[in-house]
């Protein structure tokens, strides 16, 4: 047992930390916020040429060849620094195409994924919001050698500027919600495709994506056809691995400028931080910081050995999101009126623990996998 | 990051779960956790008993150097707390074993050590603390018994109390006061001393639900051999801050949790209410798996103060972290256990009492993790003090 980071580690988190320090200033982070498409091109460009989108593409296909733990560790400074944009969204969907796709599908897409010329997206929400199979009604149905998609899709995170929208449908009714699930590689340039982004607390670019008659090739389906919830399962446990990953480096950050603000921060004649009321705060948030980072990395060592781990990955994404809400929501109150204001850094981070939250499964979505797994019959 | 174990440590994990499953069949009916050695007499034969069996396998002194019949390494230790803690097997004591004894090792003479350390392998000789005292709890600094020099030996007198299983204990270190005038911090000395010596009366204290696992124990003239203090002599304070720093991961009691868990499951799974098992609750399952959540949280804390122990690294604050979390993760537990047991839960060891009376036991035993080992105030002072750095008002 070893649970510090490897040298390979140690370098790839100070190369993150350093970069989006000089390239992913605040400044932009809110500029990118208020902006349309949400995403820097110039900064992905530049992402892609430190390796960060084919980071976990095999060599074969032009990417890095490491593995989902040393992802983690890149996700935790992405998540320090709010970096806004298709990163996560983009990885999550090469989760799939990594696993089950086919090898013209992963030579075709994976060099292009990892030289950041490509987004992509995934599409599986629907109006009920629920991240279970019994959500799944978009149809895809068979024509000739073609399918043809119909039906809305709700909070696709960045759909409005992918190149690739991975779409869950349902291909086959009548049988248990899990089966019958078929998911396809859709070009978000397809006729019938149109895209509107839902104004989020996050200001994430969440959007709506309507699927009118789109016609797409059945060479184009990711994995078997009617037995795609089984991969949905996987990129929700590897997504919300990623996501906790994501979310540790903002609570840190929401630590640190908490400890340093009440060492600096002087009323009654001394730093706030010398009252035991703020004392004992702090250091519950840092007890949450350190619970989750361990949860974390035990999880993300287990998924990286590709050890059985979806109670694990449930277990951290239940426990890390209300961390995460927690710690950010005390940065903000210890931090006082200031930091309720849109100039102060904190509000990115507290506003993004409701993202974080909800992408890839709520706690009680969690909780009830947890539940499954611990025995309850 | 690595968690995985290796060939020789799974083989060695085998055999701990194997002996602590065997010796769970051993256990008395009056047995609910670590405490009850001290309050029952056949608790306490049973504790002997395990202790025998662990020191003839020479696992009361994994990670021991070799010339004090040490063997294994710390991880050794982490695996056999996990299979003690799943199983709750007592036999490895709290004081002799697992405070003082590291303690010997790195901070007393060479004497002392060929002196004590052995019994405490054998599992022969129990050990007691004695530190707290009626004005002096987390302010341990301002104790006031003394022990004070004259010829070869020290003179104890004054009150100790809050001492776990004193009654019990044959051996015990203390901290007194032995140059009464000079300042707080460098005024005291750590010594050991037997207790069964003229001078000392101990009297249990009734905890809140009427056992006595504490006591308090008055010093009357007690003559103790000046060679046996631990560090220099009146720099006691050092010591304690030392056997402080070898803090327990919490792992063996987060493992009894994780053993509660699953017994806990069981019941839901096989009682029935309004027709359907427990289990079938949403609130219940929402419950039970939040608390699932978070006993995997502190297990992976307490890895990480297991493997920084491995590698003789302290951290002070995970530590402290690690016991906030698993002690009160221990509170919501029990009130959670409590809740679904519903009237059942409150009924003590009887033919009412649901898995033999454990949660009702649980609803005021858990006060022993927060309230104990410094409280979890005194814990958040120490992450906010020496581990972040905040300002401290004196």
């Amino acid at each position: 047992m070893d649970l510090r980071f490897t040298e390979t580690q140690e370098i790839l988190k100070k190369m993150a930390r350093d970069f989006l320090t000089t390239e992913c200033p605040k400044t932009l982070v809110r500029k990118l916020e208020q902006s349309e498409e949400g995403y820097s091109p110039e900064l992905w460009k530049k992402m892609a040429e430190l390796g960060w989108m084919g980071l976990i593409i095999p060599e074969e296909y032009g990417g890095m060849g490491y593995t989902f733990q040393d992802l983690i560790v890149l996700l935790e400074e992405i998540g320090r620094n709010v970096l806004p944009g298709p990163f996560i969204a983009t990885i999550a969907s090469t989760f799939p195409i990594l696993e089950v796709g086919t090898e013209e599908q992963k030579k075709e897409l994976l060099p292009r994924i990892a030289q950041g010329e490509l987004i992509l997206t995934t599409a599986l929400l629907e109006d009920e919001g629920v991240f279970d199979a019994s959500g799944i009604t978009v149809k895809a149905t068979p024509k000739g050698d073609d399918f043809v998609i119909n039906g809305t899709k709700l909070f696709v995170e960045m759909a409005h500027v992918a190149n690739h929208i991975i779409c869950v449908t349902r291909t086959k009714d009548g049988t248990a919600p899990e089966k019958g699930i078929t998911l396809f590689i859709v070009d978000s340039t397809t006729p019938g495709i149109s895209c509107e982004v839902i104004p989020t607390t996050a200001a994430d670019k969440l959007c709506e994506v309507r699927f009118n008659n789109v016609t797409v090739p059945r060479k184009n389906i990711l994995g078997k056809i009617d037995e795609g919830w089984p991969i949905v399962e996987m990129m929700l446990r590897k997504g919300a691995i990623a996501k906790c990953a994501e979310s540790l480096g903002a609570i840190e950050t929401c630590v640190e400028m908490t400890v340093a603000y009440s060492k600096e921060r002087v009323q009654y004649d001394r730093p706030i931080g010398a009252f035991q009321a703020l004392q004992h705060i702090i250091a519950d948030m840092w007890t949450a910081m350190e619970t989750s980072r361990y949860l974390i990395y035990e999880t993300a060592w287990m998924e990286s050995e590709g050890l059985p781990c979806a109670k694990e990955a449930s277990m951290a994404k239940a426990y890390v999101n209300k961390a995460y809400k927690d710690v950010s929501k005390w940065a903000v109150r210890l931090h006082g009126a200031i930091a309720t204001s849109a100039d102060h850094d904190i509000p990115f981070y507290y506003r993004r623990s409701l993202a974080a939250d909800i992408a890839f499964g709520g706690t009680d979505f969690h909780r009830e996998i947890v539940a499954q797994k611990i025995g309850l019959v | 990051m690595d968690l995985a174990l290796t060939d020789e440590q799974k083989v060695r994990k085998q055999e701990f779960n194997d002996v602590c499953k065997e010796l769970e069949k051993k256990k008395p009916p009056s047995y609910l956790g670590f405490e009850t050695i001290y309050e029952y007499d056949e608790c306490w034969e049973y504790n002997l008993y395990c202790a025998k069996e662990f020191a003839k396998r020479g696992w009361l002194a994994l990670g021991w150097p070799p010339e004090y019949g040490g063997k294994g390494d710390m991880m050794d230790r982490v695996l056999f707390a996990e299979a003690r803690g799943y199983y709750d097997i007592p036999g490895v004591d709290i004081f002799g074993v697992q405070m003082l004894a590291p303690t010997l090792l790195q901070a007393a003479s060479e004497e002392i050590r060929r002196e004590f350390l052995p019994p405490i392998a054998r599992g022969e000789v129990m050990w007691c603390e004695l530190w707290s005292e009626p004005n002096a709890g987390s302010d341990l600094a301002s104790l006031s018994a003394t022990a004070i020099k004259k010829g070869d030996e020290y003179i104890i007198n004054g009150q100790k109390t809050w001492n776990t299983g004193a009654h019990k204990g044959d051996w015990g270190f203390g901290v007194f006061k032995t140059d009464p005038a000079a300042r707080k911090h460098h005024n005291m000395t750590f010594i050991l001393h037997d207790m069964k010596k003229p001078g000392i009366t101990v009297r249990p204290i009734p905890y809140l639900d009427g056992h006595a696992p504490y006591c308090e124990v008055y010093f009357d003239d007690v003559h103790v051999p000046a060679k046996n203090i631990v560090g220099q002599e009146h720099e006691g304070w050092a010591v304690v801050n030392l056997l402080a720093g070898f803090e327990r991961s919490g792992i063996d009691i987060i493992m009894t949790m994780i053993r509660g868990l699953e017994d806990l499951v069981k019941f839901c799974n096989e009682t029935k209410r309004h027709g359907q098992p427990l289990a079938r609750d949403p609130l219940i399952r929402n419950r039970l798996a939040q608390v699932a959540c978070e006993l995997e949280a502190a297990r992976a804390l307490a890895y990480r103060v297991a493997d920084l122990q491995n590698r003789n690294e302290m951290s002070l604050m995970d530590a402290s972290a690690g016991k906030i979390f698993f002690s009160e993760l221990g509170e919501r537990f029990a009130f959670l256990a409590t809740d679904i047991l519903g009237p059942y839960g409150q009924v003590k060891t009887s033919r009412w009492a649901p898995l033999d009376g454990l949660w009702e036991r649980m609803f005021h035993d858990h006060f022993v993790t927060s309230v104990s080992m410094g409280t979890n105030e005194i814990q958040r002072n120490i992450i906010a003090w020496y581990g972040l750095g905040l300002p401290r008002i004196r």
